[in-house]
């Protein structure tokens, strides 16, 4: 039996060669069949997300696996890349490093944001694919469907995937649900279009913002943020009025000095009165003065460096447990590889009973024929002869299975067919 | 059910609370999941332990004693507990609701557990008396769900000012979400403590004309008097639309809370020492048990 891996990743290849070497939704069905086509004696299941492009491959027979290079082809030919391009960078793996891989990868341990949570679920779905275009057989059914138990070990047996690691989740999830129970009775203001407000006001979205201003001294920029998210564009010269309207204020504009002072935001509060406000200042150098937050005890201010702190602190605390994690997945590998290989000799220990089982058939039926006194006797006798066939067995079995730990036995399971003639 | 002590659940309680207090060490879906099975067999041995002391003392378990009362208050925040954690089992509500479990429960060891003597003098006709004491452990219960969201919402205010990141293990409800659950447990508490009160009034009223001695004098019906000007007070002004940031209102009902939950304790303990002079809620008045009628004297097991 052989396992293969071909693959480029985010730590090996560049985002430009992903890009080309990548199966989008709708091409998928046409590289199963090629592949196929191409090597019909093995099962395939491709792995393409924005941050690798992996084609695992199963044999039941060694001699059938394609090469490093067969695959590799197989890439050239799908998306029109010439081979020396890329070849370099398309790495391979065999036997156990493939299995380890995969799991490493389902366990979110090779993600680029190390502990996300989506990678799983984008390897369940390319199993279920390769499923549905009948590229997935028994040998990959058992590595992916036991992948995704891994994946679900390291995450319930490790915390490599709790706390929240982008500025934009942590300001939401860990600042802005906590003062908040809900966001669609709040009204965003955002001040700025940059890129990490486009991200924030996702997260709000998400959480369930509906009301959303957009203010900037380019209306251009502000009515396409607008236009993406559905909210509206507002006169940056009437700052104070939308300061005042808004529960949560996102502010992310190249300002080179604060644009929000201690005296002008005091002026609004004195308007609004202190209900509650979260302020996400996400500019560098910062858009409201630091001490704004101490105007009242209903005025929660946050900047890029306070997120980023905490951020940094998460990370730190999902490395410490990539050690935890990796202990699960060497185990599982272990583990998987016993069973694969103790399934290579399922055949020979079969047929080598069903070869012994003839033989006491033969001479029983022989024995009782030729003293029909025994006949009273027969469950007793046929019992014995059963221990000691089993007892016969049991070191060859149990040499096999031993030798089953470290690999494959062909040695063994070669002597055992012309030791039994099987 | 003879063998289950105040003990036994008091030590369930507490060892839950231990490991509530290990979501500080980062959050364990195991040790939650033993913290939630301790919290329900405690449960269970307190429910028994009521049923034991109902059966002991022929009355419900809000009418035996002081004893069973803050029993039945303590037995009633559990289930909020048990509650609140089985739907989100994320929320640290333990770390906060067992620690007044436990002191309710063990304040139970310095109350009387004698059944009150008006009370068990009477055998079947206990409305008043139960509406009395109902009312009251609700809004007492009210009243210590005030409290705890209170303190709830100060915590989780100073992490979001400081600008700490949610600790793994201690997650809390929403700022806006602990402000609404003090200010209407506070709201609902208040109406709860009033007709507990007027019909605190109406059976000593009752009592009178029935011949036993028992006086609006009474230092306790006093005390409960002034809690429930104080509570008065917060409600009116909960109920204005005076505006006031939420944490002002917060302090307030916490303060207030908590000086009726320590009041009301110590009132409690201090009656069954005999501090106070003889009042009707300390069930052995001597001036009463000498008006007794000695077939109930018997069965309360008092000298007549």
């Amino acid at each position: 039996m052989n396992l293969q891996v071909v693959y480029c990743s985010h730590q090996t290849a560049d985002l430009g060669l992903r890009e080309r070497l990548a199966f989008t939704p709708q091409r998928i069905p046409e590289a199963y069949a090629k592949l196929r086509e191409r090597f019909p004696d093995s099962e395939w299941v491709l792995l393409s997300t924005c941050n690798r492009v992996e084609v695992y491959a199963a044999q039941e027979d060694e001699a059938a696996a394609p090469t490093h290079r067969a695959v590799a082809k197989f890439f050239a030919d799908f998306h029109h890349v010439p081979l020396e391009n890329f070849f370099g960078d398309l790495l391979e793996q065999t036997g156990p490093d493939v299995v380890r891989h995969l799991f490493q990868v389902a366990a979110s341990l090779d993600s680029m944001v190390l502990g996300e949570p989506q990678i799983v679920s984008q390897v369940k779905q390319a199993y279920s694919l390769a499923q549905a275009h009948a590229a997935a057989g028994p040998l990959t059914n058992a590595l992916f469907q036991r992948a995704l138990n891994v994946a679900k070990r390291v995450r319930t047996e490790t915390s490599l995937a709790e706390g929240r690691v982008s500025i934009a989740s942590v300001a939401v999830s860990d600042f802005g649900q906590s003062i908040f129970d809900r966001f669609d009775d709040k009204t965003v203001l955002v001040i700025g279009a940059g890129e990490m407000a486009e991200e924030t006001v996702r997260y709000l979205k998400d959480a369930g913002a509906r009301s959303i201003l957009i203010t900037n001294r380019s209306a251009e920029r502000a009515q396409h943020l607008a236009e993406t998210w559905g909210g509206s564009v507002k006169p940056f010269e009437r700052l104070d009025e939308w300061l005042a309207a808004a529960d949560v204020i996102v502010s992310t504009t190249g300002a080179d000095k604060p644009i929000v002072e201690v005296a002008r935001f005091r002026r609004v509060r004195a308007a609004t009165g202190e209900k509650p406000v979260f302020i996400l200042d996400l500019g560098a150098p910062r858009d409201f003065e630091p001490a704004v937050r101490d105007i009242d005890d209903n005025v929660f201010l946050y900047c890029i460096d306070d997120l980023q702190a905490i951020c940094d602190q998460n990370r730190r605390a999902r490395t410490k447990e990539v050690e935890r994690a990796m202990k699960i997945v060497d185990a599982e590998v272990q583990d998987f590889m016993h069973e694969v290989y103790h399934r290579a000799t399922g055949p020979i220990i079969k047929r080598l009973r069903e070869q012994w089982r003839e033989v006491v058939e033969q001479e029983t039926r022989r024995l009782f024929a030729k003293s029909p006194h025994l006949e009273q006797d027969r469950a007793d006798i046929e019992r014995t002869i059963e221990l000691v066939v089993n007892k016969l067995l049991h070191p060859p079995l149990e040499a096999l299975r031993d030798e089953a730990r470290e690999g494959t036995p062909h040695g063994l399971m070669e002597a055992l067919k012309r030791l039994f003639r099987l | 059910m003879q063998r289950v002590t105040v003990f036994c659940f008091l030590a369930s309680y507490v060892v839950a609370f231990v490991l509530e207090l290990s979501r500080m060490l980062g959050r364990s879906r195991i040790s939650s999941l033993v913290a939630f099975g301790i919290g329900v067999a405690g449960l269970v041995a307190h429910t028994a332990y009521l049923f034991y002391r109902s059966q002991q003392t022929s009355l419900p378990p809000l009418l035996g004693s002081a004893h069973d009362w803050m029993l039945v208050l303590a037995w009633l925040l559990v289930v909020f507990y048990l509650f609140l954690t089985r739907i989100h089992p994320e929320l640290a509500w333990g770390m906060f609701l067992l620690p007044l479990v436990i002191v309710f429960v063990a304040t139970t060891y310095f109350m009387n557990q004698a059944p009150n003597t008006l009370v068990a003098a009477e055998r079947a006709k206990h409305g008043w008396e139960m509406l009395h004491a109902t009312v009251l452990v609700f809004g007492m219960a009210g009243t210590a769900v005030g409290f705890i969201t209170g303190v709830m919402y100060l915590v989780q205010h100073r992490r979001l000012k400081t600008r700490h990141a949610t600790h793994l293990g201690l997650e809390m409800p929403s700022l806006a979400r602990l402000a609404q659950t003090n200010r209407w447990s506070t709201i609902i508490a208040f109406p709860l403590w009033t007709l507990g009160l007027v019909t605190g009034v109406a059976l000593s009223f009752m009592k009178s004309s029935a011949g036993a001695s028992v006086a609006l004098r009474d230092p306790f019906v006093i005390t409960v008097g002034v809690l429930w000007v104080l509570l008065a007070a917060v409600f009116v002004r909960l109920l204005s639309n005076r505006p006031s940031s939420a944490k002002h209102v917060v302090w307030l009902t916490l303060c207030a809370c908590g000086f009726v939950l320590l009041t009301l304790i110590g009132l409690q303990i201090l009656t069954k020492s005999h501090v106070l002079p003889e009042t009707w809620h300390a069930g052995e008045i001597k001036s009463e048990i000498r008006n007794l009628k000695p077939e109930i004297c018997n069965r309360l097991e008092v000298p007549s």
